[in-house]
């Protein structure tokens, strides 16, 4: 037998898998085009509640954030809603938590069903005594919102004061804001509301997850 | 802003390792790498283990792995969640493994059956460790198809490193091949390719700032050392030169098979095998899982999301 017959590597063979190969790699690595329009589209679900912020409003006083640890008794660790400050200025500021999105990332990936997302009101919400804390959560969605507590060995985050909006309560972030920047509302009233936004510069594409959040930028 | 650790970065390594070492063996079984192969058994052996040992750091990782294990058995409850379908891939891969493995010992036939579902699993095991973080949009550098490819060809040539390497020591039979070298040579250029149009597109922005701001992170900021040094150098170029040059004196005796007769060719031919086993040979199959190992580093530590977390 010829044994160069059994070469199994020829330059033509790895030319055209070459070739191959990057057609391939230039198909998969083309990024999908996205708009950025959300916030004026009817939502999925028509009895899906969300937050709307008006941050010329804020003053920066972190009532939201000290009435939600105190309510929801946050795990070690975790940060269920925060205010970022930001601008030239440094005086524009955002106080946001969960956005309750209409395809939240986080209950996609999670491996065991820890997130369930409701369907009277669109809240998503996180039971963590069946969470593994395995964080596969936190790099899957795009506004860091869930946490991990090292103490408990788990995931935590904010479920729109659900409880407390089952008994006909406002959530106590919105209850402890002092000036009505904060407040919550069915999605499809809130997104009406004129200056209504998804998306602030520099933030995710709202088309990544389509959060349930109307924000009212400062000019 | 990373959330995984050493463990994960072990963890997917070991993974593609193990899938690797199988279809090393399985390669050499189906003579795809000469006739008599010493990595025939040896694959198959490590196989599994590697897998089940990589798998057993993951439970570590989680934060409930030694708190409540009983809820890890909800893993395989989100049929749309990769990391499920990660756990059904490497359970079964596993069982799969260990079941080739005993007959390999056993010195008997395994069924068909068991040895292609086998390789099939360790394609899928391979492909699930890169499919993993591919799918996380939040994650611009990682949120590519080439996350899959790249893991699965670093996978093989990891896997065809160790087994290459633990056969030179432990086994008996058969022995080093020079189409193992070819084979490799092929891997490490693919691989090389692979990366090269990878971070080029990430680089140009094909994946917005963030991926262009991960590559550069990698390529020139404080991970250069390990990308350049550790992945580039010792992973893909050093082998590329071993095995190129082997691959091309070979060639060039080639010739000589054929006109001058049958004992200068066999003569050519024990030099070649003697050059596949060459310490060398062993160093640079060592180099590549270093290099294996840097590039699951370099990807798990240079994620940046697609949000700093700061507002502008």
């Amino acid at each position: 037998m010829n044994s160069s017959k059994k070469v199994l590597l020829t330059r033509r063979s790895v030319l055209k898998a070459g070739a191959v190969a990057a057609f391939a790699l230039a198909v998969g690595i083309t990024p999908t085009v996205v708009k950025a329009d959300t916030a004026q589209d009817a939502p999925k679900n028509p009895l899906q509640k969300g937050f709307i912020y008006d941050q010329s409003k804020c003053i920066n006083c972190k009532m939201c954030v000290n009435a939600c640890k105190e309510v929801n008794q946050w795990e070690e660790g975790t940060v269920w809603r925060r205010v970022l400050a930001g601008g030239k200025d440094g005086k524009h500021y955002l106080s946001y938590s969960c956005n309750h999105c209409e395809d939240p990332a986080c209950a996609s990936v999670c491996p065991v069903l820890a997130y369930k997302k409701r369907d009277e009101d669109g809240i998503v919400i996180h039971n963590p005594d069946v969470c593994v804390g395995c964080k596969y959560c936190m790099f899957a969605c795009p506004y860091h919102v869930p946490q991990f507590s090292p103490a408990t060995g788990r995931i935590n985050k904010c479920h729109f004061c659900y409880e407390r909006q089952d008994k006909g309560e406002k959530p106590a972030c919105v209850s402890a804001c002092p000036t009505r920047a904060l407040n919550f509302g069915l999605l499809s009233d809130i997104r009406k509301t004129s200056g209504a936004t998804a998306q602030l510069e520099g933030m995710p594409n709202p088309e990544l997850t389509k959060p349930s959040w109307v924000l009212i930028p400062k000019a | 802003m990373h959330h995984w650790n050493w463990l994960i970065v072990i963890y997917l390594f070991l993974g593609g390792l193990g899938a690797g070492a199988y279809l090393a063996s399985f390669a050499a079984e189906k003579r795809w790498l000469g006739r008599n192969s010493h990595l025939a058994r040896i694959g198959y052996y490590l196989a599994a283990p590697i897998v089940a040992f990589g798998t057993l750091l993951l439970v570590f990782d989680l934060g409930q792995g030694l708190h409540k294990p009983w809820l890890l058995i909800r893993l395989i409850f989100n049929f749309g969640s990769v990391m499920t379908w990660g756990v059904y891939i490497l359970a079964a891969f596993i069982v799969v493994g260990l079941l080739k493995a005993f007959f390999v010992f056993k010195k008997k036939q395994a069924p068909q059956v068991i040895t292609l579902a086998g390789a099939v699993l360790a394609l899928a095991t391979g492909a699930y460790t890169g499919l993993l973080i591919a799918v996380i949009e939040a994650v611009p550098f990682w949120n590519t198809l080439v996350m899959p490819i790249l893991f699965v060809v670093s996978a093989l040539s990891t896997g065809l490193s160790l087994t290459t390497l633990v056969a030179h020591f432990m086994e008996k039979e058969g022995s080093a091949n020079p189409l193992e070298g070819k084979v490799h040579l092929a891997l490490v250029a693919a691989e090389l390719l692979i990366v090269a149009i990878f971070f080029g597109m990430m680089a140009l922005g094909f994946k917005g700032p963030v991926g262009a701001k991960s590559a550069s992170l990698v390529m020139f900021g404080s991970y250069a050392i390990v990308f350049w040094g550790y992945f580039i150098a010792l992973g893909l170029l050093l082998p590329l030169v071993v095995f190129g040059r082997e691959y091309l004196l070979a060639k060039q005796s080639a010739p000589k098979v054929a006109t001058e007769g049958a004992s200068t060719g066999k003569e050519t031919a024990i030099a070649a095998e003697a050059e596949h086993s060459s310490y060398l040979v062993l160093a640079t199959d060592l180099s590549i899982l270093i290099g294996g190992f840097a590039l699951r580093a370099l990807i798990i530590f240079t994620a940046l999301p697609i949000w700093d977390g700061k507002l502008l």
